[in-house]
């Protein structure tokens, strides 16, 4: 347990201390921004029609109220955070190749399995946190706007929503991690992730989008006007996020490393 | 003295080709073992296969007698390494990159940073981001991790690089140091060859993945070729006259006698009243020594052929 701690520990200051987390953390932020700026475009219909087109895409919105504000932070970190999340679990397992310190994580005096579970588990909590900062500037920038129809219970099942998306979209960023780690930087997982959000936005179309992993979060976050998850998604999402960590883990434990 | 570094046999392929054939190892406490050889030699994956880093695709790799597997993790408690360029966090200072490796060490004592930081003159560039600092002072800071929790055991894939001539000095004294003075083992490659002359108690020479020559530094200068040069106003004249008495020897490029003949070359004097008699006075006679250096290039030159 205190190997765990210890990298846990590590992992954190690395995290912290480096300029890209908050960089990350900044483009993050343009999402509740434009949810806010499409809510302040509904709410006055003349502007919306002088606004031309951000008017007609601040119609997809639906009403300007905190029901639809909402909504459309669960859809944002549905599809978004598909991306954010991955770039920051590539980030956390492809920098140690990109700076060379993978060398020394190898021959510490204790299982490599630590070193990749406390990076997973950083990995989980950045996310969790990158995701209740879009939320909590969400609700700030929804007071500035002044947003109608606040009630405890759309709040509370919002953020229901919210924490199901984000919890179903982290755990599909484990495969991330193995293509960090087998190619040894950022490049391919980056672009894992953008195919992924290609063939997300395709079978969705097609009416397949609940058995493709990356595309579950989006459909449960209510993007196709349902917020229903079956059993099958569940499991496929389960399945993936296993194969990710275990491969992973995997190829810290007995793949070369050069 | 009992071995705490050894392979056996270790070979390592790559889709047909043999990065490393067979080569055994045998490196015993406080010794400093010099390992050379061309770039794509072998050296780095040797190095690579001792820290477990990759896996042998024949023979095996021990450290203190128990075998390197990537789940024998504990035996890297007394193991510390640069391997090619030294690791950091660029993003985070000299100070900040020392504590985190001291944390991932579980290294309780926190005076050790400071310490180690002064040991290698780190103490100034602290706050400094290390993703600036110059390439000597990277590989301080790298050296600088490898001593952090004071290993047993030191590999060093070209330590000295980067380093001006005094850190290299700084560096030598450092790993010698820690070798004779607390019985550290060193197993260090380098492209330095007069610095590994000058450390090394042992040096091994690898070619095309060949361990081809082990010198025992305190041998070494028996295994070095030796010549007697010499110049006279008539040189071609001079020869005939060291023929005629026996001693083979050639002009060189130079034009300039010269022989390996080992009674000349232990007895210098004795040419001289030679040459001096029939004529010849020498204006000049030195006894040129091979360095490690042109007997490393000698054996490249030849092939590489093995010799132990």
């Amino acid at each position: 347990m205190k190997y765990f701690l210890a990298t846990l520990h590590t992992e954190g200051l690395k995290i912290i201390k480096s300029k890209v987390i908050w960089i990350i953390a900044a483009a993050f932020s343009i999402a509740p921004l434009m949810a806010g700026f499409f809510m302040f475009v509904l709410k006055d219909p003349a502007l919306a029609e002088s606004a031309g087109l951000v008017g007609a895409q601040a119609q997809v919105a639906g009403e300007a109220n905190w029901q639809s504000y909402l909504d459309l932070h669960a859809q944002m970190i549905g599809v978004g955070g598909i991306f954010v999340f991955g770039f920051v679990t590539s980030w956390i397992f492809g920098r140690e190749y990109v700076d060379n310190t993978v060398k020394d994580l190898l021959t510490l005096p204790y299982s490599r399995a630590v070193i990749v579970t406390s990076k997973f588990l950083a990995s989980f909590m950045t996310n969790i946190v990158l995701s209740a900062y879009i939320v909590a500037l969400g609700f700030f920038i929804g007071w500035i706007v002044g947003l109608p129809q606040w009630s405890s219970a759309i709040v509370m099942q919002n953020l229901y929503v919210i924490l199901i998306v984000t919890m179903l979209t982290i755990v599909l960023s484990t495969p991330v991690a193995f293509f960090a780690s087998y190619s040894r930087g950022y490049l391919a997982p980056v672009g894992f992730v953008i195919i992924t959000l290609i063939f997300s936005q395709i079978l969705t179309a097609v009416g397949h989008g609940e058995y493709f992993p990356w595309a579950v979060p989006a459909l449960y976050s209510g993007l196709t006007g349902e917020t229903i998850i079956s059993w099958s998604s569940l499991i496929i999402i389960g399945i993936t996020s296993l194969l990710g960590f275990l491969s992973t883990l995997y190829w810290w434990l007995f793949a070369d490393q050069h | 003295m009992r071995t705490v570094i050894k392979s056996n046999r270790i070979s390592k392929n790559y889709k047909g080709f043999q990065a490393v054939k067979d080569v055994s190892l045998n490196i015993c406490e406080g010794e400093i073992y010099g390992f050379i050889g061309l770039n794509g030699s072998g050296k780095t994956t040797t190095i690579r296969m001792l820290l477990g880093m990759i896996k042998p695709t024949e023979g095996t790799c021990y450290i203190k007698g128990k075998k390197i597997t990537s789940t024998n993790h504990r035996i890297w408690r007394s193991v510390g390494h640069i391997v090619e360029t030294p690791p950091c966090y660029p993003e985070l200072t000299v100070l900040e990159n020392l504590t985190i490796f001291r944390r991932i060490r579980l290294i309780s004592d926190p005076d050790i940073v400071p310490k180690v930081m002064e040991q290698l003159h780190l103490t100034r560039y602290a706050q400094k981001k290390a993703g600036t600092l110059s390439l000597g002072n990277a590989q301080r800071l790298g050296i600088a991790k490898a001593l952090l929790h004071s290993p047993e055991i030191l590999i060093l894939d070209e330590p000295m690089n980067g380093l001006d001539p005094s850190g290299i000095v700084e560096i030598r004294k450092l790993l010698q140091d820690l070798a004779f003075n607390r019985g550290v083992t060193i197993l260090m490659s380098s492209h330095l060859l007069s610095e590994v002359a000058k450390i090394a108690t042992k040096i091994g020479i690898i070619h095309n993945g060949r361990l081809i020559q082990e010198i025992e530094s305190i041998k070494l200068s028996d295994l070095l070729n030796q010549q007697l040069v010499i110049d006279t106003r008539n040189n071609q004249s001079a020869i005939s006259q060291l023929t005629t008495a026996g001693y083979i020897s050639k002009i060189n490029n130079k034009g300039l006698i010269e022989t390996t003949d080992r009674r000349a070359i232990q007895d210098p004097d004795k040419i001289s009243r030679l040459l001096v008699y029939k004529g010849f006075p020498p204006t000049k006679l030195t006894v040129k020594e091979e360095n490690l250096e042109s007997h490393f290039l000698n054996i490249i030159e030849r092939g590489g052929e093995t010799l132990q």
